[in-house]
């Protein structure tokens, strides 16, 4: 098991507030789907933003490649390969699907090598080619959360982060989400996913983590999380989970 | 007919000039959601600007529009750095932004007054006063320049905002600001860079309005209304939708002035930010607001 990014211990929480995570820790592999599942509240998107470096870390370690993340701003870590995709998609409502793409590609010098690979994004997702030039506020939730998430393919990230890329999305589309996740994969990329829906979530990831209250409960091959009694105490029983 | 035709010209070419005085307006809104009542008394500092380097050196305000527009770029940048980098995080920040720029708005208009007095002033190159005829028709040339200068201005400011790396970033910024910050862009440069650009068509509109319209410090009351109805019509921050208003009631305006009196006139902006407000409140280009 190759040591690749390491969360370890993280507080953080939003503003002055209280902290929202409260030592979570997580351990990340090269080139596999980490799912990270967990009732409301529990912390799972504050813990993307850290690892992006959207929030401050208050106490803990995030560790990328052997270099520590801590105080690292959001285009920092994106530089280092880290690329996020926040719930909102974050996408340029008014800006047509290939300068949303040209967007995702800021902060390459080369324009040429820009435009390069965004032909290559448009041809493993044909139906980007197709509106290239049509405002991407105006797509369907799933077409947008296609662009959202071939965005960040533009870097060559080595880490992707998408929380919850199924919200609010018809089931079928989901699927085809799922499929984008494992074809993201495929290519060596190592994803991280946010999924409110856990069996969903854990069936097309390799590895699963456990949150609940700010903590890791624990994490695991997804199989053995899927089927682990704690998770149906966690979600159907109270929180007698030690 | 011929008089429609006239009258029809008389607001076009007004409304040149009002749309580049709101576009700065417009895209610091866009940008920085700073409601910038500053930004009229900053027009009249321009047109100061214009009329001294006309009046002291006889250059022309059309060259003098240049000065006029980098030395207003500076002195947003100022502004920029003393009142609004700070204060950018806080929650209120659109509130707070309008007290901040009303008080700018009277600090400029005081100095201006200072130095300059409260006198009526209008540059006055030679064409300020002259037209072209076309039969019974006459385009007056200073409103005819204005308003092509204008054109020329805001066609540069939207191929830069379309085509360069600094405009996607600017884009980027007014729709989605964390988006932005995500995929590498400096917002707060951006929001420096914008708030200068800004300004400083603040200041081209001021060498341009120099010429076309008598001003003194104090005539930015006059204007804020105005150009905060052109803003609103055309959807806070749509560079193109305060474009379209500004020419929309500039003609109109140019009808009421003619036909039901020319005290009037300034009343359809008053009234069209009534409407709007009413009945379509993000404006004509504007998103609808969000329900949450």
């Amino acid at each position: 098991m190759t040591e690749f990014l390491k969360v370890e211990g993280i507080t953080a929480g939003y503003g002055d507030g209280p902290a929202i995570l409260d030592g979570a820790h997580m351990t990340v592999q090269q080139g596999k789907v980490h799912c990270i599942i967990g009732p409301n509240g529990a912390g799972k998107s504050t813990l993307m933003k850290v690892i992006a470096g959207m929030l401050p870390v208050r106490k803990g370690e995030v560790i990328f490649k052997g270099e520590n993340l801590k105080g690292l701003r959001p285009d920092q870590t994106l530089r280092r390969g880290i690329a996020f995709v926040p719930q909102e998609r974050a996408l340029f409502p008014k800006m047509t699907v290939r300068e949303n793409l040209r967007m995702g590609g800021y902060i390459l010098n080369n324009d040429r090598e820009r435009d390069r690979r965004i032909d290559e994004i448009f041809d493993r997702f044909p139906i980007l080619r197709e509106r290239a030039d049509q405002h991407a506020g105006t797509m369907s939730g799933g077409q947008q959360q296609t662009l959202a998430m071939a965005r960040t393919l533009i870097l060559r990230p080595e880490i992707v982060m998408f929380d919850e890329p199924s919200l609010g999305l018809a089931p079928m589309i989901v699927r085809e989400m799922f499929a984008i996740v494992r074809m993201i994969a495929e290519q060596g990329v190592t994803v991280l996913l946010v999924e409110q829906n856990a069996v969903m979530g854990l069936k097309h990831a390799d590895w699963g983590v456990v949150l609940d209250l700010g903590r890791t409960l624990f994490e695991g091959p997804a199989q053995e999380v899927l089927h682990d009694p704690r998770i149906q105490e966690l979600y159907l029983g109270g929180r007698k989970v030690a | 007919m011929e008089q429609i035709i006239q009258v029809t010209i008389l607001g076009i070419g007004l409304g040149g000039v009002f749309a580049l005085m709101g576009s700065g307006l417009s895209l610091v809104f866009g940008v920085m959601r700073i409601v910038n009542l500053a930004h009229p008394s900053l027009i009249i500092a321009g047109a100061f600007t214009a009329y001294w380097g006309f009046r002291l050196w006889g250059i022309d305000p059309l060259v003098m529009l240049s000065v006029a527009t980098l030395l207003l770029a500076a002195i947003g940048v100022l502004l920029y750095k003393i009142f609004f980098e700070r204060n950018a995080k806080s929650a209120t920040y659109s509130e707070m932004t309008v007290l901040l720029t009303f008080a700018i708005a009277m600090i400029v208009e005081g100095a201006l007054g200072a130095m300059f007095s409260n006198t009526q002033r209008v540059t006055s190159p030679s064409y300020a006063t002259d037209a072209f005829f076309l039969g019974d028709i006459f385009i007056p040339k200073g409103q005819l320049y204005a308003g092509m200068v204008s054109m020329l201005i805001i066609g540069l400011l939207a191929a830069f905002l379309k085509y360069s790396r600094l405009g996607y970033a600017i884009r980027a910024t007014t729709q989605n600001r964390d988006a932005a910050a995500l995929l590498g862009v400096n917002v707060n440069m951006v929001g420096l860079m914008s708030f200068a650009i800004g300004i400083g068509l603040a200041g081209a509109a001021g060498a341009l309005t120099s010429f076309v319209f008598s001003f003194f410090p104090a005539k930015h009351w006059e204007w804020i209304a105005v150009l905060m109805s052109l803003v609103v019509m055309g959807g806070m921050g749509s560079i193109m939708g305060t474009v379209v208003a500004s020419f929309a009631l500039s003609i109109v305006a140019a009808f009421v002035g003619a036909y039901v009196g020319s005290t009037w006139s300034t009343m359809t902006f008053f009234l069209a930010l009534f409407l709007v407000l009413l009945f379509r409140p993000q404006g004509l280009f504007g998103e609808k607001p969000e329900l949450l």
